[in-house]
């Protein structure tokens, strides 16, 4: 891996990246004025320029893309724009607490937490009720609309930690629903 | 008229300074404490400072408005859309301190902001309305009156706020056993929502479509309709995207229906920018809904089509010309026009707001294109407000064409460190429903509900190899060593910082 390869390249780095649940081996070597990238043991040529901070012009075997990528500060997580169309993806398992692990997960309780900062307008179950997956649980007004915030799967209220009225910051713990 | 203050924010302060310096008029700005640094402040001449964010202490403050429009030597105010624009305190206020206000009398946004007011003013006009309950149901009513007029008027039915909009304060009720319950939520809902509790029914039409008929109205009695725009495209009561022409209007309806709006608008004395909406059944009758006194948010489509520029036109107006315009010209289209109002919210997330900083963006251009924004990358999407962005406006000589239009204006709009709507519109320009125009104002809810959830754009395999890609590069070239390659040694160390040094030209 380290040294020059044998084409001249030189691997700078390799990486881990899952998106959706499928991991890619992506690895990264100079190759001319550009760069010889191994995905999953296939290799392409990639000629790449930087435009601003946040895009990429890539040419990749000659076929044009634009990139965007932008780092997911609540989670880890980073996204990346292609001509158009977002992905998200995790770099060598780079994912912090995130609100889809934490409710999707199959296991464990699911917490929601409020999303953005805002106004508590309705709480809409009691601690011990059951609800079922997409059930709204809180109502949570910011910018003008009213926001539902629901359950992911079926489970039964374990806690409420907020109250009609309640000011909240994005990342307050609002409802804790145990499976 | 030499000083206009634009007592409002966002894209549609933007729009209205345009107008002014194509008109050789000086545009003064007001903020509140978070939009200090906005386009609008930016682009004005002037800028004055009206109190903290949250609205009710800045721009809802018709007194800071006033002063604000004095110390800055304005002669008029213009108010937008929102906020104090359909205030008829504030008109009488801007005229009360010697000003022009850009907009129509204080009485009649009085009249027309009245559900009740405004639906018998258009019954005298000789226009239908859904048929309902004349007059607003007080608290008073008792719960047996309730089930008694409503029963007159039929189910479905429709609880609707007299002072409402937006969808707040109204609710559908199929079954007469859930009308006193809907009744008095939908009161709770008004009195926290416009400070009235006041409500009536209306009957429910199964699939409607919303029409609206674009009015200019001068100070020597000339009232001149424009060509419809179709709004039934909604979210939750809240339009998303609007066209024009409508494709479910024929030129026979045309006439009748922008007759009919002139008609109501002649009724009230009415001047300056408006628009009737209107339900049309499917069976083209159609019925007077609300009339909004002001601007509307989706006013470029019609100046696409018509090349008239409203925002001017109403300047022109205030000060007391005449409309010069050919009526037959601009009741026929130029082609076709369609907005989408590019929304900071995570559509893939239930369409929660996504406030946040604008780490880079880039709007569309190009041949028919127009993008009326007030968002720049650097600026934050304060939680405080309308989270609107951008309002893209894609023209063509006919509806195909201006659809597939919008597809590759949508595809190259960039906007990086917020989440946005643009991969629903993505999605909603697809949908075969859309494309053909078989469509009514509950069509998007429904198909919305049935998605449950689904992502609206999903990237294919090819596609996420780019992105993989991208992310590996840059890795590779940005960030410090921390990141990757578990048999990454102190050598390799120095080959990637010296590789990265001259990595990417």
């Amino acid at each position: 891996m380290e040294g020059p390869g044998a084409r001249g390249g030189l691997t700078l780095a390799q990486y881990d990246i899952e998106i959706g649940g499928r991991v890619r081996r992506v690895a990264v070597a100079r190759a001319g004025s550009g760069f010889a990238v191994t995905v999953d043991g296939r290799s392409l040529h990639v000629d790449a320029v930087r435009v601003g901070e946040h895009l990429l012009s890539l040419l990749v075997d000659g076929a044009s893309f634009e990139a965007a990528v932008a780092a997911n500060v609540a989670d880890g997580t980073t996204t990346v724009t292609v001509d158009g169309t977002p992905v998200t993806l995790s770099i060598d398992g780079r994912r912090r607490w995130s609100r889809k692990d934490d409710h999707g997960g199959a296991g464990g309780p699911q917490r929601l937490s409020a999303p953005m900062p805002g106004k508590v307008v309705r709480v809409l179950v009691a601690k011990g009720e059951a609800v079922r997956a997409r059930q709204p649980l809180v109502v949570v007004e910011a910018m003008k609309m009213e926001n539902e915030l629901r359950a992911v799967r079926d489970g039964v209220v374990a806690d409420v930690q907020v109250r009609e009225g309640q000011s909240v910051d994005a990342g307050t713990l609002l409802v804790v629903v145990q499976s | 008229m030499n000083k206009i203050l634009i007592a409002n924010r966002g894209e549609i302060a933007v729009r209205v300074i345009r107008a002014c310096r194509e008109m050789g008029i000086s545009p003064v700005a007001v903020y509140s404490e978070c939009d200090r640094a906005a386009l609008h402040v930016r682009l004005a001449d002037a800028a004055y400072a009206i109190g903290p964010s949250a609205p009710r202490e800045s721009y809802l403050r018709i007194d800071r408005l006033i002063d604000a429009a004095r110390r800055s030597g304005a002669d008029a105010v213009h108010p937008g859309y929102g906020f104090l624009a359909e205030n008829e305190d504030f008109a009488s206020a801007v005229r009360d301190a010697g000003l022009i206000f850009i907009g129509p009398e204080a009485r009649v946004i009085e009249t027309m902001g009245s559900k009740t007011g405004a639906r018998v003013a258009a019954q005298r006009a000789g226009v239908p309305v859904v048929p309902g309950t004349e007059t607003p149901l007080a608290e008073t009513v008792s719960d047996t009156q309730l089930v008694g007029t409503a029963a007159a008027i039929g189910y479905p039915l429709l609880v609707k706020a007299v002072a409402g909009g937006g969808g707040k304060g109204m609710r559908t009720v199929s079954d007469p056993a859930d009308l006193v319950d809907a009744v008095r939520a939908a009161r709770s809902e008004a009195a926290s929502a416009f400070g009235d509790s006041a409500v009536y029914f209306e009957r429910k039409l199964s699939r409607p479509r919303h029409i609206e008929v674009q009015l200019l109205g001068d100070h020597h009695g000339c009232v001149m309709p424009f060509v419809e725009r179709e709004c039934s495209i909604q979210r939750r009561h809240q339009k998303v995207l609007e066209e024009t022409p409508s494709v479910a209007v024929t030129p026979a309806l045309r006439s009748k229906i922008t007759s009919a709006a002139a008609a109501v608008a002649r009724a009230v004395g009415y001047t300056n920018a408006g628009t009737i909406e209107f339900l049309l059944d499917e069976d083209g009758s159609f019925y007077f809904l609300e009339m909004n006194t002001r601007l509307q948010v989706e006013h470029p489509i019609t100046e696409l089509v018509s090349g008239v520029d409203l925002v001017q036109a109403q300047i022109r107006i205030a000060r007391g010309e005449r409309l010069s315009l050919d009526p037959d010209r601009i009741l026929t289209p130029a082609g076709h026009a369609i907005e989408c109002r590019i929304y900071a919210e995570d559509a893939d997330n239930g369409f929660l707001p996504s406030p946040g900083r604008i780490q880079a963006l880039r709007a569309p251009s190009g041949p028919g294109i127009r993008d009326d924004s007030g968002a720049t990358a650097g600026l934050d999407v304060p939680i405080f407000y309308d989270a609107m962005i951008s309002k893209l406006v894609a023209w063509a000589e006919d509806r195909p064409r201006a659809v597939t239009r919008m597809q590759r204006a949508v595809a190259e709009y960039l906007v990086l460190g917020i989440k946005t709507t643009l991969p629903f519109f993505s999605w909603l320009l697809a949908q075969p429903e859309f494309r053909e125009g078989r469509f009514h104002t509950a069509y998007l809810d429904a198909v919305l509900a049935s998605r449950a959830g689904a992502p609206f754009v999903s990237a294919p395999a090819s596609t996420e190899e780019i992105a993989a890609i991208a992310a590996a590069l840059h890795a590779a070239t940005t960030t410090p060593a921390a990141s990757s390659a578990a048999s990454e040694g102190a050598a390799a160390g120095r080959w990637k910082a010296q590789a990265r040094a001259e990595a990417l030209r």
